[in-house]
């Protein structure tokens, strides 16, 4: 059984009183060199979390920018801001309190004493936290500052710190094992805390079952163990115990900085043997590094760019059909016996895996070496290292006669990537690539990686010898579990060969009023355009047809299977009946227009972007832009319809416009003209986007799709196309019950047409944009008035899995509903169903959910 | 310059004598290269290490100088060294280790 990479998952702690409490350099310093100007001045160099946070290459980290728009970002970096947020798309970065709240609950032996007020500060904040709320009940009431400070004055306790005080301490385990005494306890605690917190964010962003995994490998640097075990473990077992692994097994692996590449191997080649289909691989960070740059940092005026914790975890498992291979046949090893010369350790770890594979250095489309950010090492005079590896790979292609000298540049431009992990030590050997590359080896159009761990192992003095391992990783062209019927027809290579070229859309089958036929017609019209591929996912109810079934037993399996081909990109996207999109997101439809057959996008037909009206109608603007410009239009015109409201929106774009994110408003074609649209204007439209509020939109988009059938068959027009907002993660169109074969074949060219124009990577960036432009800070004053009227006290109950609908609830009332379920101990979320807004709620439920509702006047009798 | 490299410099120094002692210098760019240098003629200049107003004066060489590969087997240099050529800016790092030896070179 192959195995493959599942998902990767990226977690920081921003922790600025570690730096001068716990940096090596500075507490070498501090015993060295007490009086020294260096850490007089280095308060002054502390960058806050918000800048940490916006500091692109930890954007690049957590996923919340690309490797592609780093490189664009001019050097240096640290005077750049990324937008984006703590949290992102393949993990977070987690604030300094935060953290030392998790440290507590790593804590499994009553070590870690908090100060009661900060206790209780940290403990409101875990709670709020979407991945380690259960962490909070761990806090505890916190102990007095009077006896922290005993145990840090007489008991050899670490201090914990806080903006400069202290909050509290790590106490030694043991009175006179080194290895047990309080410094080493709260290295590994942190090491354990944020390796934990990695884990739980890959579960979080991958969609992945804690209770799935078999075996966890830990490949950090720290050593855990008594006096009579120095480093006998295990940090595997512990993490795995903190995230919920609770059917898993586990151990460390060491190898300094090639250690987390060790560990990729041997996830790989114990699923590949059979011995656990699910293998995680985990590591977290050392404060021991924080600011081991900092001197030259200091020095050149910059501020200390070592100021955050780095953690990473990534899951392996049998073969899915989708996810791309980890090649365990194609790996590379410095051996023994391979000496230290750059050609002898770049022979070994790059040609060598290239040669057993029969490929030439030009067949890696990436190579993930020592991702070392730049703008950390380049001060302190260790150069570009990521650049300089590429170079060796470029300059060892030279000497293979696979390159002229003269195209190294080139080389090192399309095959390397810029530096952006941490500098702490096996963090950024390889692995911080490994989430990009699974999205260029799915849903991008690279084949190839080649991850790449190096180590020093002197640094132990038990050797002079150099390390490092290196493993191919591949597109799955995995049709044997994917598409039977496919590979049997086509025979593999034609299929590898699409797969690898190809956008491959799907519509459900279940749900349309004109049966499942009426869906496999339409999708087959649409496949018989030849510029993508289409399949069906759901029951097909025994209607014939030559086109990819992927079948499933019945509805909730069909939208379940719907979810994972789009997460694991082997469809790019999706087009189906109903799907519950969160508040903030609603669909863009597209018609075609009476008059002159122009095209319309019609902002927004289903869902609900914003609960505020004229909020809602200026995100579908947003929304309408990001549609159309991913399908082509590059400076769409936008039109607002004449609603109740439209003039408010008007301004508030405009406003918007000063501050940045420009719209192009059309002129009506009505003689007294502006920006706010009239029926003529429906009929005969001027611009690419029409702006109305999601009811409206609704029923202009089945206006024009029947206005010919008398509604029951929708005949023309492209559906109500693709949920766009903050939210929306996937790319799923909406069709209507009634939408005919026309608009089913149109629903899946237009799904095509917005994956190839990247629909959902044009959203992040018009939304990014947006919200610099005000857009954000609109939602935020909206939300903070609605709090303030009405404090709700919400004990947040447990999240629950939340499959059934309550509908009939006003949209105003949405969240209110929302807020007295979790009152009562009902886990809820909102969401927006076919018919309208629903609340969602456990099965179980369901009964008493709908009883609570009924009571307070949310739903009739 | 590591602190224990330089406690063996030091050691080289005093136990054959500083005018017999060539330190020869592998770092991968210039500033780095130079830094090294400085450290074992002039002294440490992080002041960190004992080589800290320390000033040797030893003679230096970087492994990619022309004096170097004059002085070593062909065929091992270019097994060794050769593909760094390509890699790495060859013309600053000699520039800087030139300039160091003429400041504070003694030998």
């Amino acid at each position: 059984m192959k195995a493959v990479l599942k998902g990767a998952a990226y977690i920081l702690a921003h922790t600025p009183d570690m730096i001068v409490h716990s940096g090596t350099t500075q507490t070498t310093e501090r015993i060295v060199n007490p009086e020294s100007e260096y850490l007089k001045q280095i308060g002054g160099h502390i960058r806050s979390f918000e800048k940490a946070v916006e500091y692109p290459p930890n954007q690049v980290y957590i996923g919340g920018m690309t490797p592609e728009e780093l490189k664009d970002t001019p050097f240096p970096w640290h005077d750049k801001a990324a937008a984006g947020a703590r949290f992102g798309r393949m993990g977070e970065i987690m604030p300094q309190d935060e953290f030392i709240g998790l440290i507590k609950a790593a804590d499994s032996f009553d070590l870690v004493m908090l100060e009661e007020n900060f206790a209780g500060k940290v403990k409101a904040k875990l709670e709020a936290h979407p991945v380690c709320s259960a962490f909070a009940q761990r806090i505890g009431a916190g102990a007095e500052i009077s006896a922290i400070k005993r145990q840090i004055a007489d008991f050899h306790a670490e201090a914990l710190y806080f903006d400069g005080a202290v909050v509290g301490c790590v106490k030694r385990a043991h009175e006179i094992d080194p290895n047990l005494n309080a410094h080493v306890m709260f290295e590994n605690l942190v090491s354990k805390a944020s390796g934990a917190l990695a884990f739980l964010n890959l579960f979080e962003k991958s969609g992945i079952d804690p209770l799935g995994v078999e075996y966890v490998i830990e490949c950090s640097e720290e050593a855990c163990g008594d006096m009579n075990q120095r480093g006998g473990g295990n940090f595997a077992k512990a993490i795995a115990e903190m995230a919920g692994a609770v059917n898993a097994t586990g151990a460390d692996t060491r190898g300094f900085c090639a250690a987390p590449t060790h560990a990729l191997i041997q996830a790989a080649s114990l699923v590949r043997a059979g011995t656990f289909k699910s293998v995680a691989i985990v590591a977290g960070g050392a404060t021991a590094k924080l600011g081991m740059n900092g001197k030259d940092h200091v020095k050149k005026g910059l501020p200390v760019l070592e100021d955050v914790l780095g953690g990473f975890a990534a899951l392996v498992c049998a073969d899915d059909g989708v996810s791309p291979i980890v090649n365990t046949e194609l790996t590379g090893s410095h051996t023994v016996g391979t000496g230290s010369s750059p050609q002898a350790v770049m022979t070994a770890l790059v040609a060598k895996p290239l040669e057993k594979g029969g490929l030439k250095f030009s067949d890696i489309d990436k190579y993930s070496v020592e991702m070392q950010n730049p703008d950390v090492t380049k001060p302190a005079g260790a150069g570009d290292v990521p650049e300089a590896n590429y170079k060796m790979i470029a300059a060892l292609a030279v000497t293979k006669k696979e390159l002229e000298r003269g195209e190294i540049p080139a080389f090192v431009e399309k095959h390397g990537l810029p530096g952006w992990a941490p500098t702490q030590g096996h963090i950024p050997s390889g692995v911080p690539y490994l989430g990009f590359a699974r999205d260029l080896l799915t849903m991008g159009d690279g084949n190839r990686v080649m991850i790449v761990g190096k180590g020093s192992l002197f640094l132990g003095r038990m050797t002079n010898l150099f390390d490092g391992v290196s493993i191919i990783m591949e597109r799955n062209t995995g049709v044997e579990a994917a598409c039977p019927a496919l590979r049997e027809a086509q025979g593999p290579e034609s299929v590898t060969v699409k797969r690898e070229n190809r956008i491959k859309v799907a519509v459900t089958t279940l749900g349309s009023e004109h049966g499942a036929e009426n869906i496999v017609r339409g999708a087959e019209e649409a496949a018989r355009d030849g510029g993508f591929d289409v399949a069906l996912i759901g029951p097909v109810q025994g209607v014939k047809t030559n086109l990819e079934v992927i079948e499933t037993a019945d509805e909730a399996s069909m939208y379940k299977k719907m979810e994972e081909l789009l997460d694991s990109g082997y469809i790019k996207g999706c087009v189906t009946m109903h799907y519950n999109f969160p508040i903030g997101v609603s669909t863009v439809g597209r018609v075609t227009t009476p008059a002159k057959g122009r095209d319309l996008y019609l902002a927004t037909t289903t869902g609900t972007a914003s609960t505020d009206r004229v909020e809602a109608m200026v995100r579908n603007a947003v929304y309408g832009v990001i549609t159309a410009k991913a399908m082509g239009i590059a400076e769409p015109t936008v039109g607002v319809l004449n609603l109740d409201g439209a003039r408010a929106v008007e301004r508030a774009l405009i406003t918007m416009g000063e501050k940045g994110y420009k719209v192009n408003f059309s002129e009506s074609l009505r003689a007294d003209g502006g920006a706010v649209m009239r029926g003529n204007d429906l009929l005969n439209p001027d611009c690419d986007v029409m702006v109305a509020d999601s009811l409206t939109g609704n029923i202009l988009c089945k206006m024009f799709s029947a206005y010919s059938t008398g509604g029951a068959y929708e005949a023309t027009g492209y559906g109500y196309g693709p949920g766009i907002g903050e939210g929306a993660k996937r790319l799923v169109l909406i069709l209507s019950r009634a939408s005919g074969v026309p608009v089913v074949a149109n629903a899946l060219r237009y799904a095509a047409g917005l994956a190839k124009g990247n629909v959902l990577a044009v959203a992040d960036a018009e939304l990014a944009k947006a919200n610099r432009a005000g857009l954000k800070d609109f939602s935020t004053t909206k939300n903070a008035k609605t709090h303030k009227t009405e404090p709700v006290e919400v004990n947040q109950p447990a999240k629950e899995v939340v499959t059934e609908e309550i509908s009939g609830i006003e949209i105003f009332d949405l969240d209110d509903a929302v807020a007295l379920l979790m009152s009562k101990g009902v886990y809820a979320e909102s969401g927006m169903g076919c018919t309208g807004p629903v609340v969602l709620v456990n099965e179980k439920k369901h009964g008493q959910a709908v009883g609570i509702l009924k009571e307070s006047g949310f739903v009739g009798e | 310059m590591d602190l224990e490299n330089q406690n063996r410099v030091k050691n080289a120094a005093e136990i054959h004598g500083a005018e017999n002692v060539v330190v020869v210098i592998g770092a991968a760019e210039g500033e780095a290269a130079g830094l090294a240098a400085e450290t074992v003629t002039n002294g440490d200049p992080t002041y960190a290490g004992s080589l800290s107003g320390v000033s040797l004066g030893l003679r230096v060489i970087h492994c990619l100088e022309q004096e170097f590969k004059d002085a070593v087997d062909a065929a091992v240099y270019d097994e060794q060294i050769g593909m760094m050529e390509m890699v790495l800016n060859v013309d600053e790092i000699v520039a800087e280790m030139v300039s160091i030896r003429e400041q504070y070179g003694k030998y």
